[in-house]
């Protein structure tokens, strides 16, 4: 497991440099050494002021919507639960452009609170859904309800977009997810998030680890299911919060991440997995933001497009796996 | 409603959507009343009024009722050829598919220039293409299934390839032509703001092949309703009549959308109320159906015209928004009845 770790975080590490070395233009390692030693050329100065945020929200987030899904598919025992699909990115990014619509402005402090308002909100109305559909509902009921959800918030956003012409113009570019174009200090939003979610999840990874059995076992185990399950929900929907607060609603990373952590440790216990996901998804994210840059330039193609041809497949492949009927 | 006999109920439907015809005709930049409407429609109106009325706004109001008779008309046959009552065009896929056809073919037909190299009126066949293509991966990935068909089952595939599609369609308007880029929440949304009489011409000739179709098959639709064995004793053949209802629902929403963008959640709801206000076992239960998806999206294309006038909301925001629930109040209530 540590030898995973570590090769993972060697990965990442290369993800990033390669993500401040590669885009419409190709700067030289020199360069990106000296734009990460504080250099004053243009160059330098350019690969520190553009490269380098993006590359660290797409890290930031790519970790906290990997956990995210994570903690969302061990806590409901649901290989198909992300937080994108589910709606829950949707309900975040909608609180956030309602208090735009309404309020006038709200500072950062304010855009993190409307999103994580939103995103537990959504989290919620999911899962309440669900629930109230009684224990008959298996995953594949759960995502059919959390994509529906998804695009009903997606139409009420779009809506409010329209009407509040001035919201357009702020918000469509935020909405479209995407790490390109952020401030640095958005890390002061969604840090805190990866923070508290990582060490919430680590506290929880005993529990999760017994809820892989059913709900009897994991009780007779002294494991209070239904309090895990909230927890772990909770801080599945303060990680993607923070995420979109970041970057806007992004799909798929949550469910792609989780699975591959899964392949590549598949003996490992829910400690293990949950840093294996966050180094995984951290990895993706800045992949597929490359890979964003590179495949329709000189344009710059919407991060969702491209995680959509990673995860479509996995999904599919996800689905054809449940041999047993779990619909 | 429904001891009233078919035809009256059919009647009614027919009354409704002329009110609305009238009602939508009105509306706009320049208010017109009712009466006026229909005398212009009638063609003693006003000069004026005529040209308002022929030329500027009845392509729109007639567009949206096609659109709609073709989504509902789509998502029936899907309902009883998969016997699955949350199939619909939009949640299977198709919808989505026919918007990468349509898109694509804007990419691949244009030259340095952004000029069509070839005439607009190609697109639809390449949303048909399209359609097809995302409705035939969708059944191949259910059919080669090794978890069995369950009808849930195709439904999570449609989701996924509708994920897929897009991406796609993002993806290509970003590399298509730039101006076009601007109509992206037409393609991934709908709305039947820019309608011309042509693309009316387009679907109702879709709609008018389709109908002769349906009542040559009337007999077969009907007994298509009995499972597979049972309908396959009283004589017909049950996987041929599948595939060319199938087909033929797929090409219905591929006109629709070619001409209107992915407005989706018509054909789920359509059936639905069609069957509570109509019956489905009743005769004309598909006129019915198509009567009230023309109501639906003429209904929506008006409200999005009115609620934040003089800006326009897409039609297809606003189906979204009243087909969601009925979507999620019928798989849960599905779930809880077979467990």
């Amino acid at each position: 497991m540590t030898k995973l770790l570590t090769l993972l975080t060697i990965l990442l590490a290369l993800a990033a440099l390669a993500s401040l070395h590669l885009g419409l233009r190709h700067y030289a390692p020199g360069t990106v050494l000296d734009a990460l030693r504080g250099g004053t050329s243009p160059d330098a100065i350019i690969v520190a002021t553009l490269r380098v945020p993006r590359t660290l929200v797409g890290l930031c987030s790519g970790a906290a919507l990997g956990l995210a899904g994570f903690l969302m598919q061990a806590a409901t025992r649901n290989p198909l639960a992300e937080p994108g699909l589910l709606g829950i990115n949707g309900g975040a990014a909608l609180a956030v452009v309602l208090g735009v619509t309404l309020g006038n402005a709200p500072g950062l402090a304010g855009i993190g609170a409307l999103a994580l308002v939103g995103g537990l909100a959504a989290t919620a109305l999911v899962f309440g859904i669900v629930a109230a559909a009684g224990r008959a509902a298996g995953p594949a009921t759960t995502l059919l309800a959390g994509v529906t959800v998804a695009a009903m918030l997606a139409s009420l956003t779009q809506v409010l977009l329209l009407v509040d012409e001035t919201a357009l113009e702020t918000m469509l570019f935020w909405l479209s997810g995407g790490f390109a174009g952020r401030d640095l200090e958005l890390l002061a939003l969604g840090l805190p998030a990866l923070v508290v979610g990582c060490l919430g999840a680590l506290v929880l990874a005993p529990s999760l680890d017994a809820l892989r059995l059913d709900d009897d076992s994991a009780g007779a185990l002294g494991v209070r299911v239904t309090g895990v399950r909230l927890a772990a929900l909770t801080l599945a929907a303060i990680l993607a919060s923070g995420a979109v607060a970041m970057a806007g609603p992004v799909v798929f990373l949550g469910l792609v991440a989780p699975h591959l952590a899964r392949r590549l440790a598949p003996a490992s216990g829910s400690a293990g997995l949950i840093a294996a996901t966050a180094l995984t998804g951290a990895t993706l994210a800045v992949l597929a933001d490359i890979a964003a840059r590179l495949i329709v330039a000189p344009g710059e193609s919407p991060i969702g497009a491209v995680l959509a041809l990673v995860g479509v497949p996995v999904l599919v492949g996800l689905l054809r796996q449940r041999r047993e009927a779990v619909l | 409603m429904t001891n009233l006999p078919p035809f009256l109920r059919l009647g009614l439907l027919v009354a409704l959507l002329g009110a609305l015809t009238v009602l939508a005709t009105g509306m706009g930049s320049s208010h017109m009343p009712p009466g006026r409407v229909a005398a212009a429609l009638l063609g003693y109106g006003a000069r004026m009024d005529e040209v308002i009325v022929w030329t500027l706004r009845l392509p729109r109001v007639a567009l949206a009722i096609l659109a709609g008779m073709a989504l509902a008309l789509s998502g029936a046959l899907l309902q009883r050829v998969t016997r699955n009552p949350i199939a619909a065009p939009s949640i299977l896929g198709i919808t989505d598919g026919a918007a990468v056809g349509a898109v694509g073919f804007l990419w691949a037909f244009s030259d340095d220039a952004n000029l069509l190299v070839v005439s607009i009126h190609w697109q639809p066949l390449a949303a048909i293409t399209g359609a097809f293509a995302f409705a035939g991966l969708v059944t191949i990935l259910a059919f080669l299934d090794p978890g069995g068909r369950g009808p849930l089952r195709v439904i999570l595939y449609g989701v996924a390839l509708a994920a897929l599609a897009k991406a796609a369609v993002t993806l290509l308007m970003i590399v298509g032509p730039v101006y076009r880029a601007g109509q992206a929440l037409t393609w991934l949304t709908g709305s039947i703001a820019a309608a011309h009489w042509s693309d009316v011409f387009v679907v109702a000739a879709g709609l008018a092949i389709s109908a002769v179709l349906l009542l040559v098959a009337r007999s077969t639709i009907r007994q298509l309703v009995l499972d597979t064995d049972s309908a396959a004793a009283t004589g017909v053949p049950v996987g041929r009549a599948q595939v060319a209802l199938l087909a033929l629902a797929v090409g219905l929403t591929a006109l629709a959308v070619s001409q209107v963008g992915a407005i989706g959640f018509v054909g789920l709801v359509a059936p639905h109320v069609a069957r509570l206000f109509h019956g489905a076992f009743a005769g004309g239960y598909l006129a019915a159906t198509a009567l009230i998806g023309g109501v639906i999206v003429l209904a929506a294309d008006t409200v999005a015209r009115m609620i934040a006038a003089p800006l326009e909301l897409p039609a297809g925001a606003l189906t979204a928004l009243l087909g969601a629930p009925l979507f999620l109040w019928l798989l849960l209530k599905g779930r809880r009845t077979h467990g």
